[in-house]
């Protein structure tokens, strides 16, 4: 009999598989927990007890009747409250959607059910997905499991925290400026955001059409992989989604990293990294060349202006997606995503044309010069500790911008170029809060960052270790 | 004026507002205008800074392929 809330996804799915207990066994555990810790982290907007054990019915008299679903049946997850759903309420973390309702169902959302998975409810975000922190001024922060003064990081702030508190199995987020690899890396769990059309985008809440990216965020290598091969594939319903053919994502597990590559850049990601989480990147690294893996040295062409290319792109979209109420409406946002998103109104469109026609440059550039050398870039996914909210709210302290490009600093350049990145979680920061890695791949090279994060993960132990929340 | 000073005040306050309003954005605010001028310099010098050649033949749409051409045979 596993410990429900000691057991990974695909340990709980195996019990399920098993008949060790029932979806609604597992789902009632879950929703307790959802229960007890929400009043103390906020991350789920909307706990959605009835339609979750419904769906926990329907999954064990399915398999009762020998139908099984899929590889996440019975499964309790949740979603970041940005994908948009038939049946229920979707409000994009802000005033101006609450209560409202999609026409149809996000193509993530209906795979995922369609894999068997039981959705427990609704997770918090930032308004509108634009935010590193998990602040949010109508909902309600997020606050981190393993401090709940500390930020759970943004803008998938619910997903982090809700996994890493052993509510949910897994969580679906997005990524346009690091959103899935933020709170992965605040709360010690691992995040995913995929190839740039690897996972499809339709019904999902748009703020970037081409940078937004949609991803798992789990405790596990094997927990994503499984995640990831249900998510991943083609979709009619989205234009930029690749027809190019799911691996097995979970057979590449085992891979290991003999005589693999791991590039450390020269030049931007190491700059102005807080020496105990240096100390922590070396740890990890030294970790991956007892088990075979070398560094060698590499230099990220353009490092220092990915960022603000992508911002170029993302504020000139954002913009004309948000243009309507901008014009009608601007008293509902808060005063922080109001200047964000109206930011596009000060780019020159030709900027954002050329940034666009550099895209495939300098992902050109980027590919031959980093993976001519390594096979995997790495970098930390947070230069510095977890800060608290306090530290990062607005009128907080003077030093709050500052720190807000920092948490940024490593994530957002690969959301322009679109190759996958990973967040793995690698130790804890004197002060407790977790620390991470990035690994970096090729485009379409998901399945390589799981095995070295598997391979990492089998040599030690942080995924197993439980927040004081959770 | 030096050409550094110059480019650092391409965008103001004012300038933003004036771009709202051709828009049809209700005021944004003195606080608010001078952040999104300072951010949008930000991204607009780094597209300047990258753009050191002759785009004439790039086309934005070569990128979705490009990932493709990029990664390695599938399995």
């Amino acid at each position: 009999m596993i410990d429900p809330a000691g057991a990974t996804l695909v340990e709980a799915a195996g019990a399920l598989v098993r008949g060790e207990l029932s979806s609604e066994e597992l789902t009632r555990d879950c929703l307790a927990r959802a229960h007890r810790l929400n009043p103390a982290l906020n991350c789920f907007l909307r706990i959605e007890d009835e339609a979750a054990l419904a769906a926990a019915r329907r999954a064990d008299a399915a398999r009762a009747a020998g139908r099984p679903l899929g590889v996440l049946h019975g499964v309790p997850l949740a979603v970041k409250d940005m994908f948009y759903d038939a049946a229920r309420e979707t409000s994009s973390g802000s005033a101006i959607r609450r209560g409202f309702v999609g026409t149809t169902t996000a193509a993530t959302l209906e795979r995922l059910k369609l894999a068997g998975a039981v959705v427990l409810g609704a997770l918090n975000m930032t308004e509108f997905a634009l935010g590193p922190t998990g602040h949010n001024p109508f909902y309600g922060a997020c606050h981190n499991p393993w401090n709940p003064a500390h930020i759970a990081g943004g803008s998938s702030s619910g997903s982090g925290a809700a996994v890493a508190a052993r509510i949910v199995y897994g969580a679906l987020g997005s990524d346009t400026g690091g959103s899935i690899r933020l709170p992965a890396a605040a709360n010690g769990i691992l995040g995913l955001k995929p190839t740039y059309g690897r996972v499809p985008r339709s019904g999902a809440m748009p703020l970037s059409w081409s940078i937004d990216h949609v991803g798992p965020l789990a405790r596990t290598a094997p927990d994503l992989a499984r995640l990831l091969g249900v998510l991943a594939g083609h979709d009619p319903g989205d234009p930029t989604a690749s027809r190019r053919p799911v691996p097995d994502y979970e057979a590449a597990l085992g891979a290991g990293v003999a005589g693999l590559r791991l590039g450390i850049p020269g030049n931007f990601f190491l700059d102005d990294v807080e020496p105990a989480i240096a100390a922590l990147v070396e740890d990890a690294l030294a970790v991956l060349e007892r088990a075979g893996a070398r560094r060698v040295a590499v230099t990220v062409p353009a490092a220092e202006h990915l960022t603000e290319l992508g911002r170029t792109v993302v504020y000139t979209e954002a913009a004309a997606l948000h243009g309507h109420w901008l014009r009608t409406r601007p008293e509902d946002y808060s005063p922080q995503v109001r200047a964000r998103v109206a930011t596009g109104v000060a780019i020159p469109a030709a900027a954002y044309a050329e940034a666009l026609q550099l895209r495939a440059l300098l992902l050109r550039e980027f590919c031959t010069e980093v993976f001519s050398a390594c096979d995997v870039l790495v970098t930390p996914a947070l230069a510095i500790e977890v800060p608290t909210l306090a530290a990062t709210d607005v009128g907080g302290s003077a030093s709050m911008w500052t720190t807000i490009a920092r948490l940024l600093k490593c994530v957002a350049p690969f959301n322009y170029l679109g190759v996958p990145a990973l967040s793995v979680p690698v130790g804890f920061a004197p002060g407790g809060l977790p620390a991470a890695l990035q690994l970096i791949g090729r485009p379409f090279a998901e399945g390589r960052l799981l095995g070295v994060a598997a391979a990492y993960q089998r040599a030690t132990d942080w995924h197993e270790r439980r927040p004081p929340l959770g | 004026m030096t050409r550094a000073r110059h480019e650092a005040q391409a965008l103001d306050a004012a300038m933003v507002e004036a771009l709202a309003r051709l828009v049809g954005y209700p005021p944004l605010g003195a606080e608010t205008a001078a952040r999104i001028a300072a951010g949008a310099s930000h991204a607009v010098a780094a597209v300047r800074a990258m753009a050191t050649h002759s785009l004439f033949d790039a086309e934005p749409g070569q990128y979705l392929t490009e990932l493709e051409r990029l990664a390695d045979p599938p399995p």
